[in-house]
């Protein structure tokens, strides 16, 4: 899925409160987000691949690509294998 | 303990249902709610909810559409402020014109009911001609901008029919389906002989879904509900009780759990007399059994006591008669063997139907 566009299914919503504090609204329920995973889904918006939200992070917190990427990839698949997250 | 914060809220608007269906969660004692909130105190409530922070509302019932003018101020009030709405609906209202007052009202996701994937089948579980209907509602939701989920809830009659279901289901294109086994609590625990399916038809079901699953991935997403006199371990129920989620019944009666009036051991607050907030922070009922401390053994020592937090209170009372003792789903629990005992009891042949009857 890294070469496609990733956004949230339908149903889905972010929800940020403040900076330390975001939630995932699903048809099921509530789903809180930690801060990293919360910078994540704000990327997850029809507009950028797996690789371009890996990118953008690394360059906004300075970190590893690598690493990051691995990060970004788990978190996403976590929400895809669920339906939250659709490619496309 | 301090309160946490509440995320979600059930509105019960109604026990009114022009179905009546044996597996019904609803109390035996329908006639008791007859005196229903009206819309404003609908909308009070939703507001005192997003005051706690609440973030997400369901609308249900009963038939929640059978009290429209409250769903939709529930759904009014609560999008008008950014929560997240769901309906779950028999759907057998819904035309155009009220599909679309929803959809107008902000209203995110509709999730429909089927009782099996065909006529003659589901209308004798629900005791009336409704699967057409149902099937036209689906279209009309499926064809405008809303989510949607199927359910359909299992149990021995429609167990067999697992995969007729998942294909009804591809059929319609559903992007999600949830298939939820029977939970026994009101009228399904009145009906538990009925309803409770074989061994073997939980077993083969596990199949079924994990094949579907595998087959439809990215296609369709299939939440699976587990039957729990089947399982080893307890569901963790509302994420445990007054941590995350209230239910507000049509009579105005604060839960902490959907099924918990059922409790007669805990007197239960109303919103026309006491304000959610207290409700929730410092009721006799909500703090109950909130948090660890109120745990028996083998629970208080039980490394998964923050995971599934005792299991569930009202699982606990309808079996064993104690709110307060471990759910008997667990199989550490000593009552582990009532719950082994309800799966191999002789299959009842009828079942009573979910019906409003006047008492007094």
């Amino acid at each position: 899925m890294s070469a496609e566009n990733l956004r949230f299914a339908p149903g889905v919503r972010l929800r940020r409160e403040n900076e330390r504090v975001a939630f995932l609204l699903v048809p099921e329920g509530v789903v809180e987000l930690s801060p990293s995973a919360a910078a994540i889904a704000e990327l997850i918006d029809g507009e950028h691949t797996l690789d371009s939200i890996a990118q953008t992070l690394a360059e906004r917190f300075d970190a590893p690509a690598g690493t990051l990427h691995a990060d970004v990839a788990e978190f996403c698949e976590s929400l895809r294998e669920r339906g939250h997250v659709i490619a496309g | 303990m301090t309160a946490p914060r509440p995320l979600s809220l059930l509105c019960e608007l109604t026990y009114r249902c022009n179905l009546q269906c044996p597996y019904c969660y609803n109390p035996l004692n329908l006639a008791a709610y007859r005196d229903e909130l009206d819309a404003a105190s609908w909308r009070r409530v939703v507001g005192e909810a997003a005051d706690l922070g609440v973030l997400q509302v369901h609308v249900s019932g009963g038939e929640p559409t059978l009290a429209a003018d409250s769903a939709l101020a529930v759904v009014e009030a609560a999008a008008g402020t950014g929560l997240y709405t769901n309906l779950i609906t028999q759907g057998t209202f819904l035309d155009d014109t009220l599909i679309d007052r929803f959809v107008g009202a902000g209203l995110d996701h509709v999730q429909i009911s089927i009782q099996a994937p065909e006529a003659e089948l589901a209308d004798r579980i629900a005791g009336t001609r409704v699967h057409e209907q149902k099937l036209e509602a689906i279209d009309r939701v499926m064809r405008r901008n809303v989510a949607f989920t199927l359910n359909c809830v299992l149990h021995r009659a429609n167990h067999d029919r697992l995969e007729a279901t998942i294909a009804l289901a591809e059929r319609l294109g559903v992007r999600r389906l949830e298939l939820a086994n029977t939970q026994f609590y009101g009228w399904a625990y009145k009906n538990r002989a009925w309803l409770m399916p074989t061994r073997d038809q939980v077993r083969h079901g596990d199949a079924v879904v994990a094949e579907a699953r595998e087959r439809l991935r990215g296609k369709m997403e299939i939440v699976y509900v587990l039957p729990d006199y089947f399982e080893e371990l307890p569901k963790p129920c509302m994420h445990g009780w007054g941590n995350a989620f209230m239910t507000v019944t049509p009579n105005g009666t604060v839960l902490p759990c959907p099924a918990a009036a059922a409790i007669t051991t805990l007197r239960f607050e109303n919103v026309r007399e006491r304000s959610l907030q207290y409700i929730w922070e410092s009721s006799e009922s909500f703090t109950a059994y909130r948090g660890t401390a109120w745990m028996p053994e083998p629970c208080q020592s039980c490394e998964r006591r923050d995971i599934d937090f005792g299991g569930c209170r009202c699982q606990a009372f309808a079996v064993l008669g104690d709110a307060g003792l471990t759910d008997p789903a667990c199989a550490k629990s000593p009552n582990h063997g009532a719950m082994l005992d309800a799966v191999a009891a002789a299959p009842a042949t009828e079942f009573s139907p979910r019906r409003i009857i006047a008492t007094r």
